[in-house]
């Protein structure tokens, strides 16, 4: 997995952290030290090239969904409905 | 009557205070009503058919207006939508839905995840990044549905909503180090799922995958 080199995180590390490097749960300090190793080190860029595609693939794909607007109608008008009982008995 | 009365005094009212049922509903429909697709978008994973998804949203949104006092305006309401979802599907939907794949699934065997992790090991990564970009949605959204539950909607609420793991912890209800680990072994499994359709796609060749593993 590592290009051999010598980098000042470690490969190991960078690996460890790249699921929370993508979705941008680590603070600045880490962002730039494996920003940095990305930038030197080809296996691990390539590591996360793949693991981005798969995100980028999952919003893309996933994210689709439009609800039945008889759905949006209906729970609307059952709210109101709610909300009309509720305020004839408070009466 | 049973309203709580305020400490503080007039200047601070509860938020359904001076508010009449009508305006109460006007302001649930307006701050609530625009996460229907998203909430119903999260239903299909967790149900993966459209006739619950619908009443499974149905559901959360009149179990979320008769709570909608107790809501604190300023909060975050999407997440706090999303944790009804999950809560009304754990307790209505789950038992009663026939699963290929079993949730409770942080335990799955290191045989499993082993499977995954030799699945690609060298080369051709950016040649494999390209090739599922090309997969087909429909193929993604049946690769996802395969992924057992948990890890599932914790890939989907990162990926596709960007909650935050704090924010996932809490629609979860689990501690964030779970989600952390949901989210690994979730996209690892995805990872394979996908390559074995690009695989059958002809987008990748067998030999991508073969000879990973055969090298680890």
């Amino acid at each position: 997995m590592s290009c051999g080199n010598p980098h000042a995180t470690p490969c190991s590390d960078v690996l460890d952290l790249v699921y929370e490097f993508l979705d941008g749960e680590v603070d600045d300090e880490m962002r730039g030290r494996i920003a940095q190793h990305l930038d030197e080190c080809g296996p691990c860029l390539q590591q996360y090239g793949l693991e981005q595609a798969v995100k980028a693939l999952v919003h893309r794909s996933c994210g689709c969904d439009v609800a039945p607007e008889s759905l949006r109608v209906q729970i609307v008008a059952r709210i109101r409905q709610v909300s009309i009982t509720y305020y004839s008995r408070e009466q | 009557m049973d309203d709580v009365v305020d400490p503080i005094g007039d200047e601070v009212a509860p938020a359904s205070g001076p508010e009449g049922p009508a305006e109460v509903s006007a302001r649930f429909e307006r701050d609530a009503m625009q996460y229907l697709d998203q909430l119903y978008g999260a239903a299909m994973r967790m149900t993966r058919n459209p006739a619950d998804a619908e009443d499974l949203v149905q559901e959360t949104y009149l179990k979320a207006f008769a709570a909608f006092s107790s809501f604190t305006e300023g909060t975050n309401l999407k997440a706090w939508l999303f944790r009804i979802l999950t809560n009304t599907y754990i307790n209505a939907y789950r038992k009663k839905q026939r699963q290929p794949y079993q949730s409770g699934t942080d335990g799955l065997s290191d045989w499993e995840l082993h499977e995954v992790e030799s699945h690609t090991s060298r080369g051709l990564r950016s040649a494999e990044a390209e090739a599922l970009d090309r997969l087909a949605d429909v193929d993604v959204v049946e690769a996802l549905a395969k992924v057992p539950e948990d890890f599932r909607m914790a890939v989907y609420y990162a990926d596709v909503e960007g909650f935050s793991y704090k924010e996932i912890a809490e629609i979860m209800d689990t501690p964030v180090g779970t989600v952390m680990s949901r989210l690994h072994r979730g996209r690892k499994l995805l990872r394979e799922l996908l390559e074995d359709y690009a695989i059958e796609r002809g987008l990748i060749t067998a030999a991508v995958g073969a000879d990973g593993g055969d090298e680890s």
